[in-house]
C-alpha cells in the first residue's frame, strides 16, 4: 500500500462555493460531501448505485454521489439538497413535498428532491409517467411513491401558475 | 363539559407534519450525520461460512497497519447474551464456531472507515467447516446435525386445539389441503443500522446513539448486558430512516461498541453497510403453513388445522425469535375476519445455519392473513362460487361483537363485512368480472384478488418491549408553547405531529406550539418505544390524558382568577375564557406566567408550574383494526411478469388522528406488500451462503412497480381514550394476501393457485405451459 | 463497502492517457464508473491505479460520417438516447440506451464502459453487435479497428488489451433493414434477464441479436418465417445451445418473447 498516493488537495465547487479539501483518491463524493465538507443532507444507503439516496446534481444533472470519487468532482458544480433550500423555509418543491407528505422517515427525500428538481428544471412540465419514470431510480421504503408523485405534478402545476 | 363538547381542531384533521422542514432542507440528523472528534470508525470481520470451527484468528497483519488502533476477538470483548427463554448463548463475537454467513467474528478499530475495511480483509480466520443446517424439516430431527450443541434445534412446540376440532373435521362434507410458503424477507429500511457510542469522561456514563425504535429497551439491555447501572447509559435515538421491526431488536454490534468506548477510551461508530444489512439485519417470513380446510357445501368454513413450521435462524434476538412470532400471531389470527369455530394449530420452530430471524412490519400477519384468505378462495374455488360470497356467508358480523376467535383473541367491534362491500362498489365488481370474461377471450389474464384482514394492535405484548402502557409528559412553558416527551420511538410516522395535535386540541392552543421530543433517555419518560402499532393507541391515549390533566389544573386556575365556575370555562385559541363571555378571559401565556413566576395568585393549595407526566393502560389487552385490500392485476402468461393495475384499500382503524399520515402509512404498507409478494426473496444456496447481498439482487418495489392506490376510511372507534387503533401494520398484513389471490384469479383459466411468496415469474410461465 | 487504495491520474489528451496505461502498472480505465466503481466498492475490483478519461477532450461527441455515424466513447448513455443524430440515424440504438438502468446511471455511464465491461446483460454490447459496429482502438502503438461482432469474447471479456482504450464507435447507417428491440427484466430499468434486437431485411431475412442470455451478445441469421408459431419455433432452436445460467428454461424463453416483440417493432416499423 506505500507506493499507492495518499492524500491529494483538491477544490471542490458545491453549492457554489468553493473548498480546499485533502482527500484520498478513493474516497467516495459521497463521504466527501457528508463528512469533509458536513453536508449531510446526501444520504447514503447502498454505495452500490441502487437506492439513489445519494444523488446529486453535477453539473445541473442527476448522478450517484457514492459512484464518484471526490477527486473527480473538481472542475464540476456539485449541488446537494442543501443548496436547493432557500435561507429560510422551503423551496417551491420541498413545500408541495411537506403538502403532500411526500415523506415519513425522510431518508430518500434529499435524493427525491434533487432528481424530481433537476427533472422540472428539464420539463417544466412531466405527466405522472414522466415523474415515475425519473424517480425510478430512487428506492423510498417507506413512501409507497403516490405522495411523492403527487408533489412533484403539484409543484410543477404551481410552477406553471 | 363544555371545551369537551366542542369539536376538535387539529384531531382528525389532514396536519402537515411538524417535521418535515428539518427532513426537507437536509438538516435533520440521523446517527451517520453527528461528527464526534476523535471517533474511531468499526468495520466488522464476519464469518464467510454457515457453519464452521473457527481454528484460529490471526489480527496481527491487520494490527500492524498505520490508523488501526485494536482488533477485538471474543477475548476481548466477552460478553454474551444469554437468551435463557431460548436456552442459547450468543457471544456477540463468535468463540469457538460460527452459525451463519455474516456472524460477527472480529471487530477492527480504525481512524477511518476506509483503514478499517483494509484492516478488516487483512484479519486471518482459519475455519474448519461443519455441515450446515438447512433444511427445516430435517433440523427438526436434528439432521444433519445441532446447531447448538447443547440442546436440540426444535426449540419450540406448542399445540392448540379446540374442544370440538376433531368431530366437527370429521364430519364435514369437504376438506381441501394447502400448502403455504413464505420466503424470506427483510424490512430493508433505507437508512442501515448505525451506532456511536461514546464515553464522557467527566461523569464516567456511557452515551450511546442508535438507529433505533425503542430507546428505553435498548438501554437495559445494555446496561444488562455490561453490568452497568441503568444510569449510568444514555441512549440516544436521533432521526431514524425507517425500522420496519428490524430496529426493534437488540444486535451484539450494539454491546461491542458500548465496551469498546468504555475501554478505548474513544468515541467509537459502526454504520451498516448494505451488504451487512441483507446478511445480519433481521430476516422475516420463512414460515410454512400445512393447512387444511373443512367447509360445506354452502361454502360456510367449518375448520380449520394447520401445522407450521418456522426457521429462527442460528440464534434468537434478545427475548425474541422471529419464527415464534410469526407462527404465533399468525396461527392467533387464523381465522382472520371470519366466524370459524374449531381450530387445531401445530406449530415447530427450529435453529438452522442461517441469519437470525426477527420482526418485520406485520410479523405473521401477512402471512396469517394470506393462509385465511387462501382458504377462501380456495373454498370458492372448489365450489364455484365468487370468492366476495364465500366471505359474506362467514363474515363475523356486528351482531357477533365482542366476538372470542378459537385462539383466544377477543375481538372489538369493526366493519368486516362493510368494508368488503364498499371495496367491491370501488372496483365495480359485476363490471369488473364481465370484463375479465371479455379479456380472457382476447387472451389478457387479469384477476381481482381480496384480503380481508383483522390487525391486532396496541398489544400487553409487541416486539418493540412488554410494557401494556405508555407515557406522555406534558409541560406548557412560562410563555404558553408546550413541551411534550414521549417514549416512543418512531422511524417516519410522523408522532411529533399526531401527539402535537392531541395535545393541541386539549389545551386549545395552535398545533405549531406543541413541541414533541422523544428519544433521549435522559429526558423521555420511561416507554415501549414504536412497535406492533401502539403508539398512535397507547401514546396517543397518553398524549390526551396528559393534556386532559393539565387542561384541568389551567381550567381550575382560571375559574379561581376569573372568579367563575370551572364549568363555565372553556379553552380556544390559546385563552381561557368564561364561555359565551369572551371577553371575560386570560390567555394561556398569563395563566402560565402567573403559575411559574406569579405563584401568590394561585388558588390555595395548588402546586405551582404546569408539568404533568400522565402513564396510559387501553382498558383491551389488544384493540383490533379491519379493513380491505383488493388488487386488480394482469400477469404476462408469456412472461410471467405481473403488473398491478388498479389498488384499493378499505381501513377502519377507529377514530383517525390524521387521515393524511395514515394514507401514507397505507401506501407504504402496500408498497412493501407488492415487495412482498413480487419481488423480495433473501435466498440462500445449499451451502448456506446468502446470494442477495446487494439491492441488485434483493429487489425493492420502484415508483414503476407501486399503482395508484385509492384508499378510503371507516370509522368504527374502539374503547381506548380517543376511539384509535393501531394501523402501522395492516397494509403490509392485506397486501401479499390481496396480490396473491389476484394473480390466482387472473390465471384461475389454467387451474393455477398461488401459495409460495414472492411469485416468481419463471414458475408462472412454468405452470401456464405445464397446466399445474 | 469502501474501495481500496488507488493512484489516480487525469490526463488531458488521449495520448496523455494512452501513456499512462502503458507505464502504470495494474491499471484501469475509468470512465462513468457505474460499473468499476460498484465493483471496487465491493473489493471485487482492486485496481493500483485509474486513469481517468473523463476530461479528455473531444471522446464526448457523436458525428455524422459518410457511411453512418461515429460516436465517441464517452457519449453517456442519456446522450445516446437523446442526441438527435442518433435518433435520426439509429433510431434503435437510442430507444435501448434508455433502457440502461435509471437516469442517473445513464448521465454518468458511457457506451465504451459498458462496451469494455461487456456485462452479458447490458443492451449496448449486443446493439453493437446487432448494427455490425466497428470500434476505434487506441494504444501507444496507434490505432486499430475491430468489428463489434469479433470483440465480446464471452464474460466481462472483450478484445481490448489492459493498455488499449476504445476510441470510438462506428455504426453504420441502416438501409433496407428495419431494427426492433425488446427486453424484459423483473423491474423497468434493471439488467434484462433477456434482451433482443431484430432486424429484418428484404424477403424477411435478417437476425436476431440476443443478450442476456449467454456470455456476451449472440447473433443468429435466419430467414423470419411468416407465421408467428413457427417464428417462435425457429427462434426456440436459435436460443436452444445458450446458456444463461441461473434460470435457463425461462431465460431462453423469455428470449424467444423478446424476439417475437422486437420482430414485431421492426416490421410494425418497417410498415
Ligand atoms: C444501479 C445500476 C443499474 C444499471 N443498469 C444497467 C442496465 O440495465 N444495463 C446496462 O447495460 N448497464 C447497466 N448498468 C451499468 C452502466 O450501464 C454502466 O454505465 C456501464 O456498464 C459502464 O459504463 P461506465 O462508463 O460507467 O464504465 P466504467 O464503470 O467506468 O468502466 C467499466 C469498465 O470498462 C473499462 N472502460 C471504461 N471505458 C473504457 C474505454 N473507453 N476504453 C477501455 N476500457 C474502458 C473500465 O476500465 C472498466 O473495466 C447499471 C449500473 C448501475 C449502478
Ligand atoms: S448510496 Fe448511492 S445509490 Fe445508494
Ligand atoms: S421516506 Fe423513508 S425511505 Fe422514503
Amino acid at each position: 500500500m506505500s507506493e499507492v498516493q495518499t492524500k491529494v488537495r483538491i477544490r471542490l465547487r458545491v453549492n457554489g462555493a468553493e473548498h480546499e479539501v485533502d482527500v484520498e483518491p478513493r474516497w467516495l463524493l459521497s463521504d466527501v460531501l457528508r463528512h469533509q465538507l458536513g453536508l449531510t443532507g446526501t444520504h447514503v444507503g447502498c454505495e452500490q448505485g441502487v437506492c439513489g439516496a445519494c444523488t446529486v446534481l453535477v453539473d445541473g444533472r442527476p448522478e450517484r454521489s457514492c459512484l464518484m470519487f471526490a477527486v473527480q468532482a473538481e472542475g464540476h458544480e456539485v449541488t446537494t439538497v442543501e443548496g436547493l433550500t432557500p435561507a429560510e423555509g422551503l423551496s417551491p418543491l420541498q413545500a408541495a413535498f411537506q403538502a403532500h407528505h411526500a415523506l415519513q422517515c425522510g431518508f430518500c427525500t434529499p435524493g427525491m428532491l434533487v432528481t424530481a428538481e433537476a427533472l422540472l428544471r428539464e420539463n417544466p412540465n412531466p405527466t405522472e409517467e414522466q415523474v415515475r419514470e425519473a424517480l425510478s431510480g430512487n428506492v423510498c421504503r417507506c413512501t409507497g411513491y403516490q405522495f411523492i408523485v403527487d408533489a412533484v405534478l403539484a409543484a410543477a402545476r404551481e410552477g406553471r401558475s | 363539559m363544555t371545551a369537551e363538547m366542542l369539536k376538535p381542531k387539529f384531531t382528525g384533521a389532514r396536519v402537515s407534519r411538524l417535521e418535515d422542514a428539518r427532513l426537507l432542507r437536509g438538516q435533520a440528523r440521523y446517527v451517520d450525520d453527528i461528527a464526534v472528534p476523535g471517533t474511531l470508525e468499526v468495520a466488522f470481520v464476519r464469518s464467510n461460512r454457515a457453519a464452521a470451527r473457527i481454528v484460529s484468528i490471526d489480527p496481527s497483519a491487520a494490527l500492524r497497519l498505520p490508523g488501526v488502533r485494536a482488533v477485538w476477538t471474543f477475548a476481548d470483548c466477552p460478553i454474551t447474551i444469554k437468551n435463557r427463554g431460548f436456552q442459547v448463548e450468543q457471544p456477540v463475537l463468535a468463540k469457538d464456531e460460527v452459525r451463519f454467513v455474516g456472524e460477527l467474528v472480529a471487530a477492527v478499530f480504525a481512524e477511518d472507515r476506509y483503514t478499517a475495511e483494509d484492516a478488516a480483509e487483512l484479519v486471518q480466520v482459519k475455519y474448519e467447516a461443519l455441515p450446515p443446517v438447512l433444511d427445516t424439516r430435517a433440523a427438526l430431527t436434528d439432521a444433519p446435525r445441532r446447531v447448538h450443541a447443547e440442546r436440540p434445534n426444535r426449540f419450540y412446540h406448542k399445540v392448540h386445539e379446540t374442544d370440538g376440532f376433531q368431530q366437527a373435521f370429521a364430519n364435514a362434507p369437504r376438506k381441501l389441503s394447502l400448502t403455504f410458503r413464505t420466503n424470506r424477507q427483510t424490512g430493508a429500511a433505507l437508512e442501515t443500522r448505525a451506532c456511536l457510542a461514546m464515553p464522557d469522561p467527566a461523569s464516567g456514563r456511557l452515551t450511546v446513539y442508535a438507529t433505533h425504535q425503542s430507546p428505553h429497551n435498548l438501554r437495559a439491555q445494555l446496561a444488562r448486558l455490561l453490568d452497568l447501572p441503568e444510569n449510568q447509559v444514555r441512549v440516544v435515538v436521533p432521526e431514524v430512516g425507517g425500522g420496519f421491526g428490524i430496529k426493534a431488536m437488540f444486535y451484539p454490534e450494539y454491546a461491542i461498541l458500548a465496551d469498546a468506548a468504555r475501554k478505548l477510551g474513544r468515541p467509537v461508530k459502526w454504520v451498516s453497510d448494505r451488504t451487512e444489512c441483507l446478511l445480519a439485519d433481521a430476516h422475516a417470513r420463512d414460515a410454512v403453513h400445512e393447512l387444511e380446510v373443512a367447509f360445506d357445501e354452502t361454502g360456510r368454513i367449518l375448520a380449520l388445522r394447520d401445522h407450521v413450521y418456522g426457521d429462527a435462524g442460528a440464534y434468537p434476538f434478545l427475548g425474541y425469535s422471529g419464527a415464534v412470532g410469526e407462527a404465533g400471531w399468525a396461527t392467533d389470527m387464523l381465522t382472520g375476519p371470519y366466524k370459524i369455530p374449531e381450530v387445531s394449530i401445530e406449530i415447530d420452530c427450529v435453529f438452522s445455519n442461517r441469519a437470525p430471524t426477527g420482526p418485520y412490519r406485520g410479523v405473521g400477519g401477512p402471512i396469517g392473513a394470506q393462509v385465511h384468505e387462501g382458504a377462501v378462495d380456495a373454498v370458492a374455488r372448489a365450489l364455484g362460487m365468487d370468492p366476495a360470497e364465500v366471505r359474506r356467508v362467514n363474515f363475523i358480523g356486528p351482531q357477533d361483537f365482542p366476538y372470542e376467535t378459537p385462539t383466544g383473541g377477543v375481538y372489538d367491534p369493526g366493519s368486516y363485512r362493510e368494508s368488503m362491500e364498499r371495496a367491491l362498489a370501488l372496483v365495480d365488481y359485476e363490471r369488473f368480472r364481465r370484463q375479465q370474461a371479455e379479456w380472457r377471450k382476447q387472451g389478457r389474464y387479469v384477476g381481482v384478488g381480496m384480503c380481508c384482514f383483522v390487525e391486532p394492535s396496541a398489544f400487553a405484548e409487541s416486539e418493540a418491549g412488554s410494557i401494556p402502557y405508555e407515557a406522555a409528559s406534558v409541560r406548557m412553558e412560562p410563555n404558553g408553547t408546550v413541551t411534550a416527551s414521549f417514549g416512543l420511538g418512531p422511524t417516519g410516522q410522523g408522532h411529533e405531529t399526531t401527539m402535537a395535535q392531541l395535545i393541541a386540541d386539549q389545551l386549545g392552543i395552535d398545533v405549531r406550539d406543541v413541541v414533541v421530543l422523544h428519544g433521549d433517555t435522559d429526558s423521555a419518560p420511561f416507554g415501549g418505544g414504536t412497535g406492533g402499532s401502539r403508539s398512535g393507541t397507547i401514546g396517543g391515549g397518553a398524549a390526551i390524558r396528559a393534556g386532559q390533566t393539565l387542561r384541568a389544573k389551567l381550567v381550575k386556575m382560571a375559574a379561581h382568577l376569573l372568579e367563575a365556575s370551572e364549568e363555565d370555562i372553556e379553552l380556544v385559541e390559546g385563552r381561557a375564557q368564561v364561555a359565551g363571555v369572551p371577553a371575560r378571559g386570560l390567555t394561556l401565556r398569563e395563566l402560565a406566567r402567573i403559575a411559574y413566576t406569579d405563584i401568590g395568585r394561585l388558588p390555595e393549595g395548588m402546586t405551582p408550574g404546569l408539568e404533568v407526566l400522565v402513564r396510559y393502560q387501553p382498558p383491551l389487552a389488544a384493540t383490533y383494526s379491519n379493513g380491505i385490500h383488493l388488487a386488480v392485476v394482469e400477469v404476462d402468461i408469456r412472461t410471467g411478469l405481473v403488473r398491478v393495475l388498479d389498488y384499493i384499500v378499505v381501513n377502519d382503524c377507529g377514530r383517525l388522528i390524521n387521515p393524511m399520515i395514515v394514507e401514507g402509512q397505507i401506501h407504504g404498507g402496500v408498497a412493501q406488500g407488492i415487495g412482498s409478494a413480487l419481488l423480495e426473496e433473501l435466498r440462500y444456496d445449499g451451502d448456506g451462503q446468502l446470494v442477495t447481498t446487494s439491492l441488485m439482487d434483493y429487489l425493492l418495489p420502484t415508483s414503476h412497480d407501486v399503482p395508484r392506490i385509492r384508499v378510503e376510511h371507516l370509522e368504527t372507534p374502539s374503547a381506548s381514550e380517543g376511539g384509535f387503533k393501531g394501523m402501522g401494520e395492516g397494509s403490509l398484513i392485506g397486501a401479499p394476501g390481496a396480490i396473491a389471490n389476484a394473480v390466482s384469479d387472473a390465471l384461475a383459466p389454467f387451474g393455477v393457485f398461488i401459495t409460495e411468496l414472492p411469485i416468481r415469474p419463471q414458475d408462472i410461465v412454468h405452470w401456464v405451459q405445464t397446466g399445474a | 463497502m469502501k474501495p481500496v487504495a488507488f493512484s489516480y491520474h487525469r490526463p488531458r489528451t488521449l495520448d496523455e492517457a494512452l501513456a499512462l496505461l502503458r507505464s502504470e502498472p495494474d491499471c484501469k480505465v475509468i470512465a462513468g464508473g457505474q460499473s468499476l466503481i460498484p465493483l471496487m466498492n465491493f473489493r471485487l475490483s482492486r485496481p493500483g491505479a485509474l486513469v481517468d478519461i473523463n476530461e479528455i477532450e473531444g471522446l464526448n461527441r457523436v458525428e455524422k460520417t459518410d457511411g453512418g455515424l461515429r460516436i465517441g466513447a464517452l457519449v453517456r448513455h442519456q446522450a445516446l438516447a437523446e442526441h438527435p443524430l442518433v435518433r435520426e440515424v439509429c433510431p434503435v440504438l437510442a430507444e435501448a440506451a434508455g433502457h440502461v438502468g435509471h437516469w442517473a446511471i445513464r448521465n454518468r455511464g458511457s457506451l465504451g464502459g459498458s462496451l469494455a465491461h461487456a456485462d452479458p446483460a447490458a443492451e449496448l454490447p449486443a446493439a453493437m453487435v446487432a448494427l455490425d459496429a466497428r470500434f476505434e482502438v487506441a494504444s501507444a502503438d496507434g490505432v486499430r479497428q475491430v468489428p463489434a461482432r469479433s470483440f465480446f469474447l464471452g464474460y466481462l471479456m472483450t478484445d481490448l488489451a489492459p493498455d488499449e482504450l476504445l476510441v470510438a464507435v462506428h455504426v453504420p447507417a441502416q438501409t433496407g433493414r428495419a431494427f426492433g428491440f425488446h427486453e424484459f427484466a423483473r423491474r423497468p430499468g434493471d439488467f434484462a434477464l433477456a434482451g433482443a434486437f431484430a432486424e429484418v431485411g428484404p424477403g424477411g431475412a435478417g437476425a436476431v441479436t440476443w443478450f442476456g442470455v449467454s456470455g456476451g451478445p449472440e447473433r443468429c441469421e435466419l430467414t423470419f418465417p411468416e407465421d408467428a408459431a413457427a417464428r417462435e419455433a425457429a427462434f426456440a432452436a436459435l436460443v436452444e445451445p445458450f446458456d444463461p445460467g441461473q434460470d435457463a428454461p425461462y431465460r431462453r424463453h423469455l428470449a424467444v418473447q423478446a424476439a417475437e416483440r422486437a420482430y414485431q417493432q421492426a416490421v410494425g416499423g418497417r410498415g
